[in-house]
């Protein structure tokens, strides 16, 4: 059981402020999902936390600074990079080689080496290895030590969908031990179905931590859909709720501000006939572009498109 | 720091490139000392029994002609323990094992000093064991404890200074360049240049002076811990008498601790 705490993480580049006054709790038994545009400082952040990076605040593990632990991959697991290992070192000597500091014997090597599926290339030399491959034997790197606590930064790039979900399960059943899992994906449905709690930055600064649930319904997005062939009698009165209404392509009415008994009571009162009725909750998605909409630092224009097109 | 050394040992057995440079070196160092031992073997001049020992375990670079090769090859091994952590973004996976930073810079700096000097007393004992088989006279044992103490030293302090090369520029490929051109090209420049001015004085025999500083171009001055005669000598003219084997030993010795100082400063502050 390990109780991760940030406080006040901050860090610049050359005047530029990547990562601003982070503070955030990772409690126990939970995935704790990390999300934020391209640039937003994730990547920094977790650095941060490890102390590889050098900046302000500090990241404690069960009260611990990390590189006060003793044997630090028996408490924390940390994947960082796509690829960090020799490309001409077997995967199981650089796995044997990571574990040597930290007391690991070489069977719990063989044992992450099948966890991850990496078996039959375990004296293979990585640097031919699919950037899934890759992937998986920094994972391995992870699990290494059994840790309580597990940082991945963006641990599903190049997974195929069933390493994807390999993982998640995976991932679900370390929380469901108790360990702590913070973890940073770009794969928003993924992250819909495995976060518990989310911690959301942009430009470097908090835009929202809590669980998952209350991220989405507090994002605003949440709508009623009502299909109707009154709409003349139904718009006034939604009007008259405060609510607003548009049409949506396929002719369902979309109303915001207002909750389905009270769309229904007003179409009830105005006289309308309503033949469908329901409540469409917001994706974690949609509430992470609201949330972040003004907060990304690269953003691509459609123009580019065009200028490519007309120089063909 | 029992278990940084740990890594470093398991780093250093599980690399190819630590078997194929001390395999070149010491294939190098065997060729050569057969060549040379069976050349003097047969030659009916008379050369110091000294003498044929230094040139067998330098490979002729006592006489200050050539660079000690040994010194060039396992000195890339000094480059790669620091500058494979960059190349292969291997220094975070490294530092979150082992997150003492002065940890891994300490086991890297032993891991180095052990790895060369093995090396230098491995080529020391290849022209020992040259000397037996062909018949040749053992050195004494003075000039056996200078030489072997010369080599292993200088061969040590260059590779500890290509460790320092590669951790300070992060960049393998920059690492190499300076620990291969910094002795031989920037140095020799640096001497072409002080030698001129020198010579074109109004007095150029003149006793001291500014080319005072030629004695503490750092290789070059390391280079006495092995060498028994060399080009400088013949520069004396010029007013310049260089350090000895001590003098010129201290010199290097402080530039390489000056590099590793500055290496570890900036290991200890920067970002991984």
């Amino acid at each position: 059981m390990a109780l991760i705490e940030a406080r006040a993480l901050g860090k610049s580049y050359r005047g530029h402020r990547a990562v601003d006054d982070l503070s955030f709790t990772v409690r126990p038994g939970s995935v704790t999902g990390f999300l934020g545009p391209n640039g937003s400082g994730k990547s920094t952040t977790m650095r941060l936390m490890l102390g590889l990076d050098r900046g302000d605040g500090a990241t404690t593990f069960d009260g611990v600074p990390f590189d006060r632990l003793d044997r630090p991959m028996r408490h924390v697991g940390a994947l960082l990079e796509a690829k960090p290992f020799h490309p001409t070192r077997h995967a199981r000597n650089h796995l044997r080689m990571l574990a040597a500091p930290n007391a690991i014997d070489d069977r719990r090597v063989d044992e992450v080496i099948e966890m991850v599926g990496l078996t039959q290339v375990g004296r293979g030399k990585p640097g031919k290895f699919s950037l899934g491959m890759g992937q998986r034997l920094g994972i391995a790197a992870a699990l290494l030590g059994d840790p309580h606590t597990l940082i991945l930064d963006e641990p599903s790039n190049g997974l195929d969908p069933q390493g994807i979900t390999w993982l998640r399960q995976l991932l679900k059943h370390l929380a469901a031990q108790g360990r702590s899992v913070f973890v940073s994906s770009h794969l928003l449905q993924e992250m819909a179905i495995l976060a518990d709690e989310l911690v959301v930055i942009g430009r470097g600064r908090m835009l929202a931590n809590g669980p998952v649930q209350d991220f989405i319904s507090h994002s605003g997005l949440a709508s009623v859909v009502v299909r109707t062939p009154d709409l003349a009698l139904l718009g006034p009165a939604l009007e008259a709720l405060g609510a607003t209404a548009s049409t949506d392509d396929d002719g369902a009415v979309v109303v915001r501000g207002a909750t389905a008994e009270q769309v229904g009571d007003a179409a009830h009162a105005a006289g309308a006939r309503v033949h469908q009725l329901m409540t469409r909750q917001a994706t974690l998605e949609e509430a992470f572009l609201a949330a972040t909409g003004l907060a990304e630092e690269f953003r691509g224009t459609q123009q580019a498109d065009h200028q490519v097109e007309d120089r063909r | 720091m029992i278990g940084a050394l740990r890594y470093e040992y398991l780093r250093l057995r599980t690399l190819r490139s630590t078997y194929w440079l001390i395999g070149i070196a010491m294939t190098f160092q065997l060729v050569m000392s057969i060549v040379i031992a069976a050349v003097v073997a047969n030659s009916s001049s008379a050369i110091g029994d000294d003498t044929v020992f230094d040139v067998l375990a330098t490979i002729g670079a006592s006489a200050g002609f050539a660079p000690l090769f040994i010194a060039f090859i396992i000195g890339l091994l000094g480059v790669f323990s620091t500058g494979h952590e960059y190349r292969h973004g291997m220094i975070r996976a490294t530092l979150t094992a082992i997150p003492n930073r002065t940890h891994v810079f300490v086991a890297k700096v032993l891991s180095t000093v052990v790895v060369s000097a093995l090396a230098a007393l491995l080529c020391i004992l290849i022209a020992l064991l040259c000397l037996v088989a062909f018949g040749l006279e053992m050195p004494s044992v003075k000039d056996f404890v200078d030489m072997t103490a010369g080599t292993t030293i200088f061969t040590v302090l260059f590779s500890l200074s290509g460790l320092a090369y590669g951790a300070l520029t992060r960049n393998q490929t920059a690492a190499v360049a300076l620990l291969l051109l910094v002795p031989t090209v920037i140095e020799a420049i640096i001497r072409a240049i002080v030698i001129a001015i020198k010579g074109f004085s109004d007095d150029p025999q003149e006793q001291g002076g500014f080319v005072q500083i030629l004695k503490f171009l750092p290789y070059d001055a390391g280079g006495k811990l092995y060498t028994r005669a060399s080009i400088d000598d013949l520069l004396s003219f010029l007013g310049y008498t260089p350090f000895g084997a001590v003098g010129g030993g201290i010199v290097m010795a402080v530039f390489v601790a000056a590099l590793l100082g500055g290496a570890y400063a900036l290991f200890l502050r920067r970002d991984a």
